[in-house]
C-alpha cells in the first residue's frame, strides 16, 4: 500500500503485469474514490463554466463528458479535468484527489457575484473505473441502462445493483470502458466491486499508470503542473477556438501566436526504462529536454516515457536518447498511443472474447 | 510459536538486509535476490547486470533490477569477481519471480573475502527475523 493524496491505495493486487493485461485484453476494475467529485448546481452554473473553461462546455448537449483544463490568468494548468454536463443548470467535475481544494478555492475565486453552488460529494460517493474491450459485459448485467447504446464522452443516471449511480463512458486507459459513480460508500459499493469481479479483474495504481502511459494520457503534478500551458501539454485541441473571455484566454492568445519553445512527446525506447526526470538528448548527445513520466510497457515489452523536447522537436521516428543512471540508451520519438491501435485500445477492430 | 514465514528462505545460503542471498560453493558464490525482494518488487522487467572480469565489493551496488514501477539497486553479499551472469534473464527476468532461488539467480562470482565477510551476512534463521522485524 502507498499514501497517495491522503488515501491508501495498493499499487498491486496480485501482478501488474496480469493486471495490465486484463485491461487491455478482457476488462479490469479500478477502485478511483480517491478522485474529486463536485458538483456545480445554479442558475449561473453555465454562465460559470463557461468562464471557467477554454473548452465550450455551453454548446454541448445534455449527457456530454468533456475533458478540459482549468487554467490560471497565465495560462497555465491547475487541473485536468471531466466535466459532465448534466444540463444548463447542473454540472458535475470530476477532478485529480491531490488538486481538488486548489480548485475549488480558484473556482470560488472565479465565480465569485455568480448565483451557483459548489457541492464536493467526494465523502459522500465511491467511484469505479470499468476499462477494458469487455467492460460492457462486465458492467451490464448489474445495471438497466443500455450501455450499448452510450457513446464515447457520454453520461447517464441509473442503477448499479439498485444503487443510485452515474455512468460515464470515459476512462485513463485508452480502451472502451466506463467510470461509475455510487452514490454509496459502504456495503453497497462493495457489493458493486464484488459483483463486478465477476467480469472483470482487480486493478490497482500501477496497472493504472503503465496503462494511461501507454495511451499517451498525461498524469497532472507529474507531467504537467501550473507552470506548463496547454500548447506545450500537446492539449491544444481542449482550446475551443471560437471561445473567448475565459481564465487564461488572453494570455492563450498571445501564446498562439507562435509554437511552444518545448512540446510533450512520447519516446518508445530499444533499451533501459526511462524514469521521472531523466535527461533526453539528441544523437549528438546535447541536452533537449526530460522525461516526466516514464515505465516498462507490457505491450510493447520495452520501455516508454513521456516528456517534455524542446522545439522545433524531433519528428516522429527520430531517434533521442535518454540518460539512463548515466548511460544514454537510445529510443525513438512516437505517437501515443505507443501500442497498434488496430490491435489494442477503443478504437480496436475487433475483440476477441 | 511464531507464524512461519510467508516467504520461501532456503537453508545453506547467506543472506543480505538488502535481500540478496549467496550460495558459496567452493570458491564460487552464485547471487540472487530473495523471495521476499520478488514478491516486494513485483513483475521484474528490466536488469542492469555487470560483465564477467568486473570486479565487486561486498554491500555495493553491482546492478540494478526494474519492475514495471521502480528501480532497486543490487548489492553483492560477498567480494570477488564476477564469472557469469544469467543469460536466461535477457529475455525472461520474470525468472526471477518465478524461481528466486534456483533459476532465477543473477550472477556468480570468485568470493575474494569469504571468511571475514560471512560475519557480515545473515543465516536463514536471522533472515527471517529480519523479515518479521521489517513488518512489526
Amino acid at each position: 500500500m502507498v499514501e497517495f493524496a491522503g488515501y491508501d491505495m495498493p499499487i498491486w493486487y496480485t501482478s501488474t503485469m496480469e493486471e495490465h493485461m486484463a485491461v487491455r485484453n478482457r476488462a479490469g476494475i479500478f477502485d478511483v474514490s480517491h478522485m474529486g467529485r463536485v458538483d456545480v448546481t445554479g442558475p449561473d452554473a453555465a454562465r460559470f463554466m463557461e468562464s471557467l473553461f477554454p473548452t465550450g462546455i455551453g454548446k454541448q448537449p445534455n449527457g456530454k463528458s468533456v475533458y478540459t483544463l482549468l487554467l490560471d490568468e497565465d495560462a497555465g494548468i491547475i487541473d485536468d479535468l471531466i466535466v459532465l454536463k448534466v444540463d444548463e443548470g447542473k454540472y458535475l467535475l470530476v477532478v485529480n484527489a491531490a488538486s481538488k481544494e486548489k480548485d475549488l478555492r480558484h473556482m470560488e475565486r472565479i465565480g465569485a457575484g455568480l448565483d451557483f453552488k459548489l457541492d464536493d460529494i467526494t465523502e459522500d460517493t465511491t467511484m469505479i473505473a470499468v476499462q477494458g474491450p469487455s467492460a460492457v459485459e462486465a458492467l451490464q448485467p448489474l445495471t438497466p441502462f443500455p450501455l450499448g447504446e452510450m457513446k464515447r464522452f457520454t453520461h447517464g443516471f441509473s442503477t448499479v445493483k439498485g444503487i443510485r449511480t452515474v455512468i460515464t463512458r470515459t476512462g485513463y486507459t485508452g480502451e472502451d470502458g466506463f467510470e461509475i459513480i455510487v452514490h454509496d460508500v459502504g456495503s453497497g459499493a462493495v457489493a458493486v466491486w464484488e459483483a463486478l469481479m465477476k467480469g472483470a479483474t482487480p486493478c490497482a495504481l500501477g496497472a493504472r499508470d503503465s496503462l494511461r502511459l501507454e495511451a499517451g494520457l498525461p498524469l497532472y503534478g507529474s507531467d504537467m503542473d501550473e507552470a506548463t500551458n496547454p500548447l506545450e501539454a500537446d492539449l491544444g485541441w481542449v482550446i475551443s477556438k471560437d471561445k473567448q473571455s475565459y481564465v487564461g484566454w488572453q494570455r492563450l492568445t498571445s501564446l498562439m501566436q507562435q509554437a511552444p519553445a518545448r512540446i510533450r512527446r512520447g519516446i518508445v525506447m530499444d533499451e533501459g526504462i526511462p524514469r521521472h526526470g531523466f535527461k533526453v538528448t539528441d544523437k549528438g548527445r546535447e541536452e533537449i529536454g526530460v522525461v516526466t513520466s516514464g515505465t516498462f510497457s507490457p505491450v510493447l515489452k520495452r520501455g516508454i516515457a513521456m516528456g517534455y523536447v524542446k522545439t522545433p522537436s524531433p519528428q516522429m521516428g527520430d531517434t533521442v536518447m535518454v540518460v539512463v543512471r548515466g548511460a544514454p540508451s537510445n529510443g525513438k520519438i512516437a505517437k501515443f498511443p505507443v501500442y497498434d491501435d488496430s490491435l489494442y485500445g477503443w478504437k480496436r477492430k475487433t475483440h476477441q472474447q | 510459536m511464531s507464524d512461519p514465514s510467508p516467504y520461501q528462505i532456503p537453508d545453506g545460503l547467506f543472506y543480505t538486509k538488502e535481500h540478496e542471498w549467496a550460495r558459496v560453493t567452493g570458491d564460487t558464490a552464485r547471487v540472487g535476490i530473495t523471495d521476499y525482494a520478488a514478491k516486494t518488487l513485483n513483475d521484474i522487467v528490466y536488469l542492469t547486470l555487470p560483465s564477467a572480469g568486473k570486479e565487486v565489493r561486498q554491500l555495493a551496488s553491482f546492478g540494478t533490477v526494474e519492475s514495471i514501477k521502480a528501480v532497486s539497486e543490487l548489492y553483492a553479499p560477498l567480494s570477488g569477481t564476477v564469472t557469469k551472469t544469467n543469460d536466461g534473464l535477457t529475455n525472461h527476468p520474470e525468472l526471477i519471480n518465478q524461481s528466486p532461488y534456483e533459476t532465477g539467480w543473477i550472477i556468480e562470482l570468485k568470493h575474494s573475502r569469504l571468511e571475514e565477510e560471512k560475519r557480515a551476512l545473515m543465516s536463514p534463521r536471522q533472515y527471517e527475523e529480519f523479515l518479521k522485524s521489517l513488518d512489526a
